[in-house]
């Protein structure tokens, strides 16, 4: 028996009207109802971890950017002794933006309205005329410290949350991190930013872009057909339904939203389809064909820093295109090059929600960071070119988002159901070495039934 | 030598400045006349959708970048042109692997935006190269998406090289350096 979802919206609907857990169905109204909003900005944004960016950016003590949690803005910030700190780009004076910038190096971020001065880590240090106490007769300075999330660093990654006593990152990510350590984990450097993210603004709700971000393959063989077309995957324009190039694979997740694709390389893309892979090793086999991003030599790298199974498994199976819940997509995927430059490209997304029906969408691009100027060089380019902005993989998604939400404000529409009932259940594929909820075959909706699960749960908790 | 890829640092920005070049062609003169109608083509091709007219404009030797913009303060608050990223970051094999894709299924512009494409303020010097030309202009695009009756638009100023070719001229470098660090505009499926 499902335990009862205790919201309630002030028309008297609940959050099991809107999301029909018998049915698996999701009301369309949950794109644009307002009430809806500003729970999810208490209940989750809030609440869970978000990723900010990439220590990268930020290498040297006083390196700050400026990101934004949903709505509130934060300052991300080296301080002198290397720690990473977020906190609230909110003068506790009277309001303003301490910061105006979006990056740059400062020791001390000096608030241009009374002049309210504050460290990389948010420590209140003064205002001016220090005799006069213009911060209070009789306030004690550490009070007046800008707010502060907890942070915490994965392969580099810059997470926070506001939620201060909440679960712990590892706990956030759960069965999932198994296989995301097997992308960001993997080599002695780690990754790198090539360049600050890419910034857009769509006009619709930030769970257009989030559910798919929970693994939504089956769109790429109908909004993506370019791909096929261009003859880059398997197949070609006559033959998309019939061969349905990386539509099979095991799908992963975990009930904290997370999910991954994790699919055979020479079965998604036809320039590697003829790879003798046949009874070879794990090593023989990535030396035939490295996973995205990585390049020969990093080879013995990725023995060191993962167990031998997450190794094999990069190997044959890896985690190509996945989501973390509730807001991040990520696709490190192999991008075939025609001119004999680097494969591979490796990217994130935010989607940040600005109010029921904006949402920005930000890009950041990597590399590993020991991998030659020129293949860095290419992986940006192949990744510019097909994600983010102008990238020919994402502009059609970035067509598709704006119009679902111009329907979802119907009001005969909006009570229109989102369907997640192709669903193919649990199943341990034999000889699978990894933790999570397991899909194997085709893609079907079972990860992205998971995602709403995820924001059912959270929504659900007070 | 590896570059710094830091969002922080402002020695990966760079400061914008009038034209390179200190040997001008001067306004109302034959070059700069027949550049101005050859960017009033250029942008006609690109309205009107005839891809392989524009695609004719363009030199093999291509590249085509818009960098990203990035707000700063204080001493380096000039510096906000950041060429370690970009929005479009193309060649003349990627530009005709885009425009073939519009001829198949590329849903971005299938329906078709109708654009508008406004280029002012031509400013044009000579390069060192013979027969090249530093072209900077402004340019103003309003997108127009299926029965949305709120148009998008984009201002950027468009900084080219265009080369003296068999009689006419070809572009052989542009960068677009957009105006908004958040992009307003929910693609770039159409070129700038
Ligand atoms: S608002 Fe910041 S010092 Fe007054
Ligand atoms: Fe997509």
């Amino acid at each position: 028996m499902l335990q009862k979802s205790s919201l309630t919206l002030r028309d008297g609907t609940k959050l099991d009207d809107l999301i029909m857990r018998d049915t698996n169905e999701v009301s369309l109204r949950v794109m644009t109802d307002e009430e809806l909003y500003h729970h999810e900005m208490e209940r989750i944004f809030a609440k869970t971890w978000l990723l900010l960016g990439h220590e990268s950016e930020i290498p040297k003590a006083g390196d700050f950017i400026i990101r934004d949690m949903a709505e509130d803005n934060v300052i991300v910030a080296r301080d002198a002794d290397g720690s990473v700190n977020v906190s609230l780009n909110v003068c506790p004076h009277r309001g303003m933006r301490v910061c105006l910038g979006e990056a740059g190096n400062k020791r001390v971020h000096q608030c241009i309205y009374h002049g309210w001065a504050f460290k990389p880590n948010g420590d209140f240090i003064g205002a001016p005329i220090e005799k006069e106490k213009m911060h209070g007769n009789n306030v004690e300075k550490a009070t007046l410290n800008l707010k502060k999330a907890r942070v915490h660093l994965y392969g580099g990654l810059i997470f926070a949350t506001w939620n201060v006593d909440g679960p712990s990152f590892d706990e956030y990510l759960g069965d999932i991190k198994y296989y995301m350590d097997q992308l960001f984990c993997r080599t002695d450097s780690g990754l790198e930013l090539l360049g600050p993210p890419q910034r857009f603004v769509l006009p619709c709700n930030w769970k257009v872009p989030g559910e798919q971000s929970g693994s939504d393959g089956f769109h790429t063989l109908t909004l993506h057909r370019s791909l096929m077309e261009g003859g880059v995957m398997g197949g070609t324009a006559e033959t998309i339904y019939d061969q349905a190039p990386g539509m099979y694979g095991v799908d992963v997740s975990c009930e904290q939203g997370h999910s991954l694709r994790c699919l055979e390389a020479e079965k998604t893309f036809k320039m590697f389809a003829d790879i003798p892979f046949e009874g070879k090793s794990t090593e023989e086999r990535l030396n035939l064909l490295t996973p995205p991003g990585i390049t020969k030599e990093m080879i013995p790298e990725l023995f060191k820093n993962l167990s031998e199974d997450q190794v094999e498994q990069l190997a044959t199976f890896p985690p190509q295109v996945g989501g973390m819940f509730p807001n991040v997509l990520l696709a490190f995927i192999f991008a075939p090059r025609t001119d004999g430059g680097a494969s591979g490209a490796l990217t994130l997304h935010t989607y940040m929600p600005k109010g029921p029906d904006r949402v920005e969408f930000v890009n950041y691009i990597f590399a590993e960071k020991d991998a030659p100027e020129q293949v860095k060089r290419d992986m940006l380019q192949n990744a510019i070119q097909a994600t983010g902005t102008s990238g020919t993989i994402e502009q059609d998604d970035a067509d598709v988002w704006p119009v679902i939400m111009r329907n979802a404000r119907g009001g005969v529409s909006k009570h229109i159901t989102l369907k997640y009932q192709a669903l193919h259940g649990e199943e341990r594929p034999e000889g699978w070495k990894g933790g999570g909820m397991l899909y194997p075959g085709f893609t079907k909706d079972d990860t992205q039934w998971n995602w709403w699960l995820a924001y059912h749960k959270l929504m659900s908790e007070a | 030598m590896t570059t710094t890829k830091s969002t922080a640092a402002p020695d990966s920005t760079t400061i914008l400045r009038g034209l390179s070049s200190n040997r001008r062609v001067p306004l109302g003169s034959a070059v700069y006349n027949a550049l101005l109608e050859t960017l009033y083509d250029e942008a006609a091709a690109l309205d009107e959708r005839r891809f392989d007219d524009w695609v004719a404009m363009l030199e093999e030797d291509l590249v085509y970048t818009a960098p990203i913009r990035l707000t700063r303060t204080g001493p380096n608050r000039d510096r906000d042109v950041m060429r370690t990223m970009f929005h479009f970051d193309e060649s003349y094999g990627s530009i005709l692997m885009r425009t073939g894709r519009m001829q198949k299924s590329a849903w971005a512009e299938d329906p078709p935006s109708r654009c508008r494409r406004f280029v002012t303020n031509v400013r044009i010097g000579e390069c060192d190269a013979a027969g090249e030309y530093e072209v900077v202009s402004y340019l103003f695009l309003e997108r127009s998406r299926g029965d949305n009756p709120e148009n998008e638009h984009m201002t950027a100023e468009r900084r080219d090289i265009w080369r003296y070719v068999n009689g006419c001229y070809k572009l052989t470098k542009r960068e677009i350096i957009v105006d908004q660090s958040v992009l307003g505009m929910s693609n770039f499926a159409v070129f700038l």
